[in-house]
């Protein structure tokens, strides 16, 4: 039966596809015991599903590759060790054969006496690895409930449904050219979400009631933007998918046009476009698209999807592989922005932090770790020999911050120098823009920066204090607010007085419809996710920047957002 | 022991009267991190020989990867190592060669 299901939009994209359900692996059963004749055989169900895990993860193993193939292989080798854990095996065992458990309630058994004694540790490194233990127990449980055709198939042509899912875990599927993804849980802002921009797979996000209405081999079409998903569809819903599809390929073919265009206003004004990117892929792709150069790499994609921190060496690399794909274009290296609101497996971060957004992240966390940021800074400065570097600091909110990170910078330049490590006549030093503090006293900043980047993400839930991601407040995190606009407005004033170059690297900038909005604020200098270059600069070109200017003193008068709609209406009549 | 009722193994090393004992300090930066307790365990592996990690006031077997994490043993920190076994001098041997080069993993 047709049902329409809404949850929201994480990465663009239609998808008509064969849906497959992964439900949750949930060890929260209560007990559960067999017969005393039934012990081998349970015994022996565990042990299949053991070996079934195992063989799992050696396939992954074997399929590794790319630069993210060493660390990804260390976690997996890890988790065999896991499995093969002989205090784990005799354990449950035991459970199974003197506690006449079943498997799977010796599993949670198991973990739960583990997880007590992990949770109790002072330091969060160790803490943190219950989830390694957590990865290999959900792994068992899984397979202990596969059924024969299960896998087998392949992925080509479905379309997942399930509960969470992993950012590693997203590239992989692609690969086997799984259509797109639904999940239960997740927010368009995490990094499931930038991933899978990066992939161009669909994903839709928060749909809570997926994992009750869709079943295994349902049809299902899937609207990445809209967030909706419909199981069943009808011979309506299918002709309007085709309709739509037809005109995104046309949309498609009309962007691809575009790639070697400037991006330049109907009156002759260049603007700068430039991208978000950290993997290969998208890097290739932001050069192929004429981006300007890197405006935002985020070096904690290295730190991610792993159990180590990455050393300066293997940062080095990584930085490198930026500036060389850049073919000169300067590329801006962001500073560990890592933060208890952004989960990650390194242990460098405080885990339930009372107030995470508030906490200790971004460069305050950079230098409570000296070795750390020296280690990155080091880094990054012999990636400047290979090409124009800029160094961004994220989570500024006072002046010493920067004093004391640039001081570094300088210091490791000159014992760099010194060692006769070649490194570039001049790196660019600039912070991130996303505490109201930092914004309402640019000025103050710039004979310390040579340049800023606006992160509107953090920057607006910190100016409306509202959580982007909160579903109750729907509505009330917006970037079209009229504090919003007359700060930014404010902001870009600011940085032309000071012959300070200022970008923003927020979804904002990443939002098409939004291009007139920021022109008409002042702002010259986008920069976006490499799968979003082409829109924002088809919108840019049909902008009149001189009439757009003309307006700005009315949109700063806006008291509410639909009179900033009413406004973006007029500026598209235009 | 902390996941087996009763602890089988630590019995056992309890009354055998040739088992090599020794304290080793953790001296590697992060300590018995992951990787570092990977490559222990891994090493130990190969030995017929039991061998058990004690520190701070928990006593866990040292082939086993989820007991050696559970010492959470940090730089600094001190170990005792317990092999018993046919093996035992070698394993002994090998395990404190593998702590005193940091694991291989710092240059």
């Amino acid at each position: 039966m047709r049902r329409a299901l809404q949850g929201v939009g994480a990465s663009k994209g239609l998808a008509l596809g064969r849906a497959r359900v992964r439900h949750p692996h949930v060890l929260t059963l209560s007990e559960e015991t067999i017969a005393r004749d039934a012990v081998e055989g349970e015994v022996a169900r565990l042990e299949a599903a053991m070996e079934a895990a195992r063989a799992e993860l050696a396939g992954l193993r074997e399929k590794l590759q790319g630069a993210l193939a060493q660390e990804i292989g260390e976690f997996l080798d890890l988790h065999v060790l896991i499995l093969d854990d002989p205090d784990l095996r005799e354990g449950l065992r035991n459970l199974i054969q003197t506690g006449l458990y079943s498997a799977d309630y010796a599993l949670k058994l198991q973990r739960d006496r583990l997880a007590s004694v992990f949770q109790a540790m002072d330091n969060d490194y160790f803490r943190t690895r219950l989830d390694d233990l957590d990865h290999v127990i959900g792994r068992v449980h899984a397979a202990l409930h596969r059924r024969d055709d299960d896998g087998q198939l392949g992925l080509a042509g479905e379309i997942l449904v399930a509960d969470d899912i992993a950012p590693a875990e997203l590239a992989e599927l692609s690969r086997q050219k799984l259509l797109a993804v639904v999940t239960r849980a997740g927010s368009p802002l995490s990094h499931s979400a930038i991933i899978a921009r990066g992939l161009h797979l669909p994903l839709v996000v928060g749909a809570s009631d997926a994992l009750s209405y869709v079943n295994d081999g349902d049809a299902l079409l899937v609207d990445g933007r809209e967030g909706l998903l419909i199981v069943e569809p009808n011979a309506e819903d299918l002709s309007r998918y085709h309709v739509l599809r037809a005109k995104i390929e046309k949309k498609r073919a009309q962007l691809d046009r575009l790639k070697r265009a400037p991006t330049r206003t109907r009156d002759g004004v260049d603007i700068g476009l430039y991208a978000n990117a950290e993997r290969r892929e998208e890097i290739a792709e932001a050069l192929a698209y004429g981006a300007d150069g890197i405006g935002l790499y985020r070096t904690e994609f290295l730190f991610m999807a792993r159990t180590e921190v990455p050393d300066e060496e293997e940062q080095f690399r990584g930085y490198r592989d930026a500036v060389l794909g850049m073919a000169g274009k300067p590329v801006t290296l962001r500073t560990l922005d890592l933060g208890a609101d952004k989960a990650d497996n390194s242990g460098l971060v405080l885990r339930n932090e009372p107030n995470p957004a508030l906490g200790l992240r971004g460069v305050r966390l950079s230098l409570s770790r000296p070795t750390l940021l020296d280690a990155q800074l080091r880094a990054m400065l012999r990636a400047s020999a290979f090409g124009p570097v800029r160094i961004l600091v994220p989570m500024v909110t006072a002046r010493e911050e920067v004093e004391a990170v640039r001081a570094r910078v300088h210091s490791l330049a000159q014992r760099l120098r010194s060692e006769s490590v070649p490194i570039g006549e001049r790196v660019a030093f600039g912070i991130m823009v996303e505490v109201p503090a930092a914004a309402l006293t640019l000025a103050d900043y710039t004979d310390l920066i040579d340049f800023a980047a606006v992160g509107t993400n953090d920057l607006v839930q910190y100016l409306l204090a509202a959580d982007r991601t909160h579903e109750a407040l729907d509505g009330l995190y917006s970037e079209r607010h009229p504090a919003v606009l007359r700060l930014l407005s404010s902001l870009f004033g600011t940085a032309r007085s000071a012959g300070l170059p200022i970008h923003v690297c927020g979804e904002l900038a990443a939002n098409a419809e939004d291009a007139p909005l920021l022109l008409a604020l002042g702002l010259r200098d986008f920069s976006v996710h490499p799968g979003a270059m082409l829109e924002v600069r088809e919108s840019i070109r049909s902008c009149d920047l001189g009439k757009l200017k003309r307006r700005t003193a009315s949109l700063l008068r806006c008291r509410e957002r639909s009179e900033v709609e009413r406004w973006m209406q007029r500026a598209r009549e235009l | 022991m902390i996941w087996h009722e009763p602890p089988l193994l630590v019995a056992a090393t309890a009354w055998c009267s040739t088992m090599l004992e020794r304290e080793i300090h953790v001296v590697n930066r992060l300590g018995l991190h992951a990787r570092a307790s990977a490559k222990l365990v891994q090493l130990l592996a190969r030995f017929t020989s039991n061998a058990t990690l004690v520190g701070s006031g928990r006593e866990v077997n040292a082939k086993s990867i989820m007991g050696v994490l559970l010492l959470a043993a940090g730089q600094g920190s001190s170990v005792i190592l317990r092999v018993d076994g046919h093996d035992e001098a070698e394993a002994l041997a090998a395990a404190e060669s593998l702590f005193a080069r940091r694991f291989d993993e710092e240059s």
